[in-house]
């Protein structure tokens, strides 16, 4: 593989979050306590493989090999690696203050290995816009009326929120596009909602442009919630992205303008006291589809197709937008393509127990 | 078992500075002069393949089948040290299980030791104080003493029916994230605010999440876990009455204030007409001398929110002093000096963007 400006040292991680795969295998990875991404090479050297991976009690499994009873375990990102496969989890080991950063590779079979986060061939970019985390707007104060409060929407009810949990959403979600790396969050700005665009091999360039939506539920335009959950679609010209209570909004790459404000069409509302957890595109007889996945909500399918037709929504109306289809898995929360034939989804069953599980693209 | 056999014993040992697990017994001897040798030739995961550390979950061991602990065993003087990749945790239960003949299977448990009680955290209050809460009351705060886990307010906080212990259901709002503060140390609880404003569809399908004129006891169970996973050294209470709907902005000229005397460092009395919010009037209060200057002092809230008592640190000067009240100051429902949290339209005097007065004049003589 190539050097990609990385090199060997001591990480440093204070916490772990978002995951993705970037090119030659490299690991892009979100630690929000430090407002960094970590660029890491996983050193999997395993063959190629093209398996599915099906996994039960996943997070037992992890628990065990990480000395801890389940409960003390919570999962924060999943990313398949493109060669050989191993599906890769970030993982937060304990609660609090106290709880530390864990990396973890899951092979076919439920072999657990772990990914050496003390010391190891990488690179780091600091963000520069990052929430500041001796904010002293921090005491939380709920139906605050400072313009430094976040707006969060529950149950119906408008809430305006101080920026307690700004930073904890410095990164929530990665995505590697064409020599880029997108990352989607919260920034110091006034207009918090933030897609940062980080050509890599890392500079010191991060280039930030502020979000615009229109939320449905709330009936009114927002800057300031930032993204959940995002995929590039569309051969890398646009993102769909997903926020809590549940606008889902398009927005073009070409629009994503150093400093400027982009400005998403809302193609669709998923409803109220529902948050996204997860987007992945994939491929059905040559048409590409889009799943969310939701907390609330059922498993959805949008064919990018209608996405380009949808007018955008701007009243604040009960759920409409794209058509979609409502998938019967149950319980799924992140998901992966697992080459180009199977996609590969985490679900917590009605039990509880959480299960790794691989779905030919044609059955869904 | 001969007579000459020993158990298996497990104790807490340090190695170059990391906690491990250290192990006795028969059937670690068992493993032998022989395999000792050999074990710097076979590699240090000849050991792996005999001995495996789990944890003990709390539904029970873990399955044979399940990726053992990731650390690394190594051998010691009398017996054998585990390692962990990942540092054990305080109260966590461990199993180091003897895989394979001629020493096994056998199989030994450990816990590893909490802090001691008097180390654990502790609720130091319950917010409001007041005895008695509106209908729509909107939040409590819980004092923690030291930084807490997140993620278990939705299971360790209940708020219970006075009469027959039930718990009432879905009252509290689960919140993701919860709302602590940065030391982690408070926690902002909310009742379902939209089961509190009226005509939004959860007020309408399930109602007021309290019903007026019934005991209700909040209850925080010690099992809440401190950041290091321990539980508070008790469990914590607070009972309340429930009262009528409180449904107008809060009105300084429904307060009274008893100036105190020029020349005294006397506290200056402000009482409320109603409970205010702990956490807003504790900074939302400020006291100014004639020329606007802040007057430097010291403020507490009283018993029950009802009370505002501030103390200066210089004598009162004669003269005119102003108390100015930051109108985002909310009283137990969510109604400020600006707006009522849940609008009664035919009460135009309550309609928003009113410019009712945020001071309150006094003059010490």
């Amino acid at each position: 593989m190539g050097d990609y400006g990385l090199s060997q040292g001591i990480l440093n991680l204070k916490s772990i979050g978002a995951i993705t795969f970037g090119p030659d295998g490299i690991l892009f990875l979100a630690d929000n306590v430090d407002a960094a991404v970590y660029a890491l090479d996983v050193a999997d050297s395993a063959p190629p493989a093209d398996a599915p991976i099906d996994v039960e009690r996943l997070d037992a499994r992890l628990a065990s090999y990480v000395g801890v009873d389940p409960a003390h375990l919570s999962i924060r990102g999943m990313a398949v690696h493109p060669v050989s496969a191993a599906v890769y989890l970030s993982v937060m080991r304990g609660h609090g203050a106290a709880a530390s950063p864990v990396l973890v590779r899951v092979l076919a079979g439920g072999a657990v290995e772990g990914v050496d986060l003390l010391e190891g061939r990488f690179s780091r970019l600091r963000l520069g816009d990052a929430p500041r985390a001796d904010d002293e707007r921090q005491d939380v104060l709920l139906n605050d009326t400072s313009d430094a409060a976040a707006d969060y929407e529950i149950n119906g009810v408008h809430l305006k929120i101080s920026r307690i949990g700004l930073r904890a959403s410095t990164i929530t979600d990665l995505a590697f596009l064409d020599g880029t790396l997108l990352v989607a969050g919260a920034s110091n700005e006034e207009f918090a909602s933030t897609l940062r665009r980080i050509p890599f091999p890392f500079t010191d360039k991060a280039q930030s442009t502020a979000l615009e939506i229109f939320h449905v539920s709330h009936g009114k335009y927002e800057t300031a919630s930032p993204i959940r959950t995002f995929v590039p679609f569309n051969e890398g010209a646009s993102v769909l992205a997903s926020y809590t209570c549940t606008p889902v909004v398009q927005f073009s790459i070409a629009d994503l303008l150093p400093g400027a404000k982009a400005s998403g069409r809302t193609v669709a509302e998923l409803g109220a006291m529902n948050q996204p957890l997860d987007m992945i595109s994939y491929r059905q007889d040559g048409a590409e589809y889009l799943l969310v996945s939701n907390s609330r909500h059922p498993l959805l399918k949008i064919p990018t197709s209608a996405i380009a037709d949808q007018p955008p929504l701007t009243e604040p109306t009960e759920p409409v937008g794209v058509p979609r289809q409502e998938l019967a898995h149950v319980g799924v929360s992140w998901m992966a393509n697992l080459g180009p034939a199977r996609v590969l989804m985490m679900q917590r069953d009605e039990t509880g127990e959480l299960a790794l599980h691989s779905n030919a693209t044609y059955t869904l | 078992m001969s007579p000459r056999q020993r158990p298996l014993e497990a104790s807490w040992s340090a190695h170059e500075g990391a906690d491990c697990l250290r192990v006795v017994g028969s059937s670690i001897d068992a493993l032998g002069a022989g395999p000792r040798a050999a074990t710097a030739a076979s590699g240090p995961d000849w050991l792996s393949q005999v001995l495996a550390v789990f944890p003990v979950f709390a539904d029970g061991p873990v399955p044979a089948d399940f990726p053992a602990m990731a650390g690394e065993f190594l051998l010691a003087d009398d017996g054998l040290c585990f390692r962990p990749r990942h540092a054990f945790l305080p109260g966590q239960e461990y199993e180091l299980r003897v895989l394979a003949p001629p020493a096994g299977p056998a199989s030994v448990r450990i816990t590893r030791p909490r802090p001691v009680a008097a180390d654990r955290a502790e609720v130091l209050a319950i917010f409001p104080t007041a005895a008695e809460l509106p209908r729509n009351h909107l939040r409590f705060y819980l004092q923690f003493s030291a930084p807490m886990s997140e993620g278990q307010a939705a299971t360790a906080v209940t708020l219970r029916r006075a009469s027959d212990d039930h718990v009432l259901p879905d009252v509290l709002l689960a919140m993701e994230p919860e709302l602590w503060d940065r030391e982690r140390t408070r926690l902002t609880l909310l009742l379902d605010p939209g089961r509190i404003k009226r005509g939004l569809a959860p007020q309408l399908e399930a109602g007021y999440p309290l019903s007026a004129g019934q005991d209700v006891v909040l209850e925080v169970a010690d099992t809440f876990a401190d950041a290091g996973g321990a539980p508070l050294q008790s469990p914590a209470y607070r009972r309340y009455r429930i009262g009528p709907d409180v449904r107008r902005v809060v009105s300084v000229s429904d307060w009274t204030l008893a100036p105190p005397t020029a020349g005294s460092t006397e506290p200056l009395v402000l009482r409320f007409d109603r409970p205010l919010d702990q956490a807003l009037a504790r900074r939302c209060l400020t006291v100014q001398d004639e020329r606007r200057r802040p007057v430097a002092g010291m403020s507490t809230l009283g018993e029950g929110e009802r009370d505002w008592v501030y103390i200066p640190d210089q004598p009162w000067a004669e003269g005119d002093y102003t108390l100015s009240v930051n109108p985002v100051l909310e009283d137990l429902a969510g109604n400020s000096l600006r707006r009522v949290f849940d609008l009664d339209l035919t009460r135009p005097e309550d309609a928003p963007g009113s410019t009712a007065p945020t001071v309150l004049p006094f003059r010490c003589s």
